[in-house]
């Protein structure tokens, strides 16, 4: 820790860090400098001038916000020179920036109700800026006093709201040109969807050509919404909305768990959603479903009454009398002949109960998220590491040397995880993707790799094998910390880097970089989610993925680690507090034989073998299938937000709350404990399942079950969940606190299987389909269009084809064809340019499932990301 | 051979075996000559910039597939690209007209008469301001100093200097332009 610096502000003595700039230092001492241009987090940029101080025996008057502090310095913030200055500058800011707002002499007069008839022109008004009353350039003109009883005369630019792209309208004409927008775009995100265009007099905030946000490589995060001091840059929806107050939770959608700030309007809804900065998991960013994403809390079709189905029909009923059914019909199906399924969404509290009803009260296992939670990604790191969860830090990936993703669409799936990732690469930090697919980050990656699906593992073989013959791997590591490195090394004869190339289709060379890359650095990481791997080949992957990291010695040090990127917001802490078939809280196995996983109970209910189930929430995830499963049933019951297909087949529905409606913690996938915190009334009679399982629990005789108060279930888990030992509500309140990874024992190397030659398509479907999806494509013929004054993307389709089979199916380049499933057909022009045999890969632009996610009546629409599944199917020639 | 773009920031390595300038020229002729422009660069430094000049240099504006040239071979986003692009008032974004005609309005130009004789080009050509011709013949460019000044006043036509521009001259020099077309 270097000493700190001492120096004064308007007489006040004050201490700063070296590396601060004046400003920073103010601020961290609650003196108040107005600024317009700086934000946390940001490189200084000096353009608004509003910072400007005085500093003795200094020269002019230098902006405070790029000025490093100095030991000693006097630093003057309001002298008449300053002041006079300052004033000057806001005036000429002013002379662009419609201004009604700032200048009208009611301004402190007018109420709620007023109607403002005749003393602000139209388009001036207060009340027609949707940042009417958190505007941060009305409070500086406030703080600076500029005279509000002579308007001044200001240039309007005339340009049109461009209101065609999702989720934003951006009007330019109240655009002070503080670059926020661009500077979070690029230093945070590393998008550059957005760019200074032209200059001096005219310059502004825009695209290349003037594009539309669909073609500029945005990805809809909000961002640059988030950080806009003024209404230039709005959400589209509840635009002109206030807000009464702010509360601050753990957003719904991905184990990423940023930190959201929920601003409420005096009616209750959720009205915006906005990053926390002060967070050390999410550090201020969210994502498309983060951001726009929440609307659902709002719906007016939420369930509000419970319902039982009395003659077909569901109707209404009281709490009391929907429980009654339940508490009746359940006895006669304990034990393993029932299945309860939980939301990924619900918090550890909700979880450890459902698993708590589940085993004490119904006396089976049969406990499990309602998704595919991918056990499979964490199990062997239980098994061989101690804990069953990511070993690293998500944010410190910006500084691994290298990063190694594996079937991962992080952008889409896990958006701010691929943050630090972006912002690595931009520092010059080696980027390595395997994927079969086109997703946003094979575009950064110094190497993509694009194997032929199903081959990934030996593909990371062929890596642990360049690594072991040129020597990469960590000595010293490997001697203090593994075993078994002998039968490592034995069981990659197999894998020559020739043979593993021919199965895998990956060239060589390629294998051989990325060996390098990853061993080669001071620092690697794995990222990895197995999207498209077979739920068995998961586990013998996973193992793969552990040998390479255990023999580059990246276990157990900063920015290294393995990162399973699972689906379910908390699907971590689900496990963590043993809402899992196979794991009792504290991720200890159950004893005998587990319990069923969701997929495997869906199989026992068509089979007859379970007979009731208890659904609570998000059901929109089960596909068509799970549905049908489920209404085998004989009793049902089913706890949502809304009656969808899944209610509607219920014997008992009950209302259930939002997760911007409870009290709680989740655990991210980086291990981050965050607490949710309600923002809004639930709506009518909607409770959280704690409340279901501790009635369900009393009225069928479990007499110590516990209450349903969120703190007292959370100092339930700190008792029996080691790691959570030291959690608790007042250590939480203060900010996010990060579970333990364990110390590192010796660990055994796993040798790996025998390399087998990549298998036979079926004959009916010898093709298999790699879809992708980007944020932009420079060069790709593509062409805006307006319908219902949105903008959409079309283009013509591509498929890409290797040549030889092309050749074989005598397509040429340019004709179209099109590539069936047994349900969907796609038709696009071929293109000789595939890199796999028997792959066809199709890539389409982020902009049109952002057009699809903001056009969507669904009530949810963010749970219905479509995936990028890799499918089997046939190519046909199209004759024209 | 539009896909090669998004192939060339996959594959850093044998990227420019993608770019073979047969394959793109059957395709894109203007993308082609956009491609030479870049590549013939001779200095050792190719930036963002110096590609932009040498293809404004080549076709005479900056075409939106010149955009995405740069920004592949630069590794920075076609926005990027843009923002340098429009910065500076020099690169045009839609195609000139056929002849150049470039008035200076430097200060020794000013006072030996440019005024006028600006006047005089543009009610020949029916302008108002710097601009093309409806006819698709000329565009006239206002030019801060053609470097010249001991000629003053000076006009260029297609990058030719005309010393000594008097209103006759003009006429004759506009006269023959019209001639070409």
């Amino acid at each position: 820790m270097t000493e700190p610096l001492k120096l004064s502000i308007d007489g006040v003595e004050i201490t700063a860090q070296p590396g601060q700039t004046v400003l920073q230092a103010a601020i961290d001492n609650n003196i108040y400098i107005p600024y317009l241009c700086y934000w946390p987090g940001l490189k200084p940029y000096g353009s608004c001038r509003m910072c400007v101080v005085e500093v003795e025996g200094g020269r002019g008057t230098p902006a405070s916000c790029t000025l490093p502090v100095t030991d000693g310095m006097v630093v003057t913030t309001a002298s008449t020179g300053v002041s006079d200055l300052r004033h000057g500058i806001l005036e000429l800011l002013l002379s662009e920036h419609p201004h009604g707002c700032l200048t009208c002499h009611r301004i402190e007069l007018c109420g709620p109700q007023d109607i403002c008839l005749r003393h602000v022109s139209v388009v001036d008004r207060c009340v027609v800026c949707p940042k009417n009353e958190r505007c941060e350039l009305k409070d500086t003109v406030r703080f600076v006093g500029v005279n509000m009883e002579s308007p001044l005369t200001y240039n309007y630019r005339n340009l049109q709201v461009e209101t065609g792209d999702p989720f934003y309208d951006r009007d330019y004409n109240l655009c002070i040109v503080c670059a926020r927008c661009v500077r979070v775009c690029e230093e945070i995100r590393g998008d550059d969807a957005v760019v200074m265009i032209e200059r001096s007099g005219t310059v502004l905030v825009g695209t290349s050509f003037g594009t539309s946000l669909l073609e500029s490589g945005c990805e809809f995060c909000g961002a640059c919404i988030d950080v806009c001091p003024v209404g230039a840059l709005v959400e589209r929806d509840h635009k002109w909305d206030k807000a009464v107050k702010t509360v601050k939770t753990t957003c719904p959608h991905c184990s990423v768990g940023c930190q959201v700030n929920l601003e409420v309007d005096s009616r209750g809804s959720v009205i915006r959603s906005i990053g926390n900065w002060d967070s050390p998991v999410s550090v201020g960013q969210l994502c498309y479903m983060g951001k726009f994403g929440n609307e659902f809390v709002n719906k007016p079709d939420r369930i509000k009454m419970p319902m039982i189905k009395k003659h077909g029909e569901l109707v209404e009923t009281s709490w009391e009398e929907a429980l009654g059914i339940i508490a009746s019909r359940l006895p006669d199906y304990k034990g393993d002949a029932f299945s309860l399924l939980v939301s990924p969404r619900s918090t550890n509290e909700q979880a450890y109960l459902a698993g708590k009803f589940a085993r004490s009260v119904m006396g089976t296992n049969n406990v499990d998220l309602s998704i595919d939670h991918r056990l499979e990604l964490v199990e062997p790191l239980g098994r061989r590491l101690g804990n069953m969860a990511a070993t690293g830090t998500v944010t410190e990936l910006e500084d691994s040397a290298c990063v190694l993703i594996v079937n991962s669409n992080t952008t889409e799936e896990h958006n701010v995880a691929a943050i630090p990732i972006k912002k690595g690469h931009k520092k010059g930090n080696k980027l390595i993707v395997i994927d079969t697919r086109e997703v946003e980050l094979t575009r950064y990656a110094d190497l993509w790799l694009r194997p032929f699906p199903g081959t990934e593992n030996a593909l990371i073989g062929g890596m642990l094998k360049v690594i072991i013959d040129e020597g990469l791997q960590d000595a010293e590591f490997l001697a203090t910390t593994s075993e078994n490195f002998n039968a490592l090394t034995a069981s990659l004869a197999s894998y020559d880097l020739d043979g593993v190339a021919e199965t895998t289709g990956v060239p060589a060379d390629k294998i051989a970089a990325a060996a390098r890359y990853f061993a080669g650095g001071s620092s690697a990481a794995i990222v990895y989610a197995l999207d498209n791997i077979e739920a068995e080949a998961r586990t013998p992957l996973t193992e793969s993925l552990i040998d390479l990291a255990l023999v580059t010695g990246n276990v157990g040090k900063p920015s290294a680690g393995l990162f399973p990127l699972r689906p379910g917001a908390n699907s971590q802490g689900a496990l963590d507090v043993g809402c899992n078939p196979a794991y009792l809280p504290g991720q200890v196995a159950v004893d005998g034989t587990p319990g069923l996983t969701a997929p495997a109970a869906l199989e026992g209910m068509v089979a007859g073998t379970v007979k009731a189930a208890m659904v609570i929430g998000d059901s929109p995830l089960f596909t068509a299938e799970a549905i049908h499963a489920l209404s085998h049933t004989e009793f049902l019951v089913v706890q949502d937000l809304f009656l969808n297909d899944l209610a509607q087949s219920a014997d008992v529905v009950l209302p259930m709350t939002s997760f911007a409606e409870d009290d709680g913690t989740v655990t991210n996938l980086d291990r981050w404990v965050q607490l949710r915190r309600q923002a809004i009334e639930a709506p009518g009679e909607a409770r959280p399942s704690t409340y279901i399982f501790v009635e369900l629990a009393g009225s069928m005789g479990v007499s110590d079950f516990g209450g349903d108060d969120p703190t007292a279930i959370l100092a339930e888990i700190a008792e029996v969940v080691p790691a959570y030992a030291a959690i608790n509500q007042e250590s939480l309140e203060a900010g996010s606190v990060q579970l333990p990874s364990p110390d590192i024992a010796k660990i055994a190397l796993t040798a790996l299987p025998e390399r087998s030659a990549r298998g036979v398509a079926e004959d009916e479907f010898p093709f298999l389909f790699a879809p992708g999806r980007v944020l932009a494509m420079p060069g790709e013929e593509i062409e805006i269009i307006r319908s219902n004054g949105k903008n959409a993307i079309r283009r013509e389709d591509a498929l890409e084809i290797h040549p030889e089979d092309a050749a074989t199916l005598g397509v040429a380049p340019g004709e179209v064809i099109e590539v069936a499933t047994l349900t969907h057909r796609i038709r696009g022009m071929a293109r000789t340019t595939g890199t796999l045999r028997g792959v066809i890969s199709a890539t389409v632009l982020f902009g049109e499932l952002a057009t699809a996610l903001d056009t969507s009546g669904d009530c949810d629409p963010m749970l219905r990301v479509p995936g990028l599944h890799i499918m089997p199917v046939r190519v046909e020639k199209v004759l024209s | 051979m539009i896909e090669f773009t998004h192939l060339v920031q996959n594959f850093t390595e044998g990227a420019r075996e993608d770019m073979r300038e047969d394959v793109v020229e059957a395709a894109d002729p203007l993308r082609a000559r956009v491609v030479s422009a870049i590549t013939a660069q001779p200095q050792r430094t190719v930036t963002v910039l110096s590609s932009l000049l040498a293809i404004e240099e080549e076709l005479g504006y900056i075409p939106p597939q010149a955009i995405e040239e740069v920004a592949t071979r630069e590794a920075v986003t076609v926005n990027d690209v843009w923002a340098v692009a429009s910065f500076y008032t020099n690169f045009r974004f839609t195609p000139p007209n056929k002849h150049i005609v470039e008035v200076c309005w430097g200060p020794t130009c000013h006072l030996l008469g440019a005024q006028s004789l600006l006047e005089r080009v543009q009610n020949a050509l029916g302008l108002t301001d710097e601009g093309d011709t409806p006819d698709g013949n000329v565009t006239l460019k206002y030019n801060t100093c053609l470097g010249a000044c001991g000629q003053a006043p000076v006009i260029a036509t297609d990058h030719h200097l005309h010393g000594r521009a008097t209103s006759e001259s003009i006429d004759r020099l506009l006269t023959r332009i019209k001639d070409k077309a």
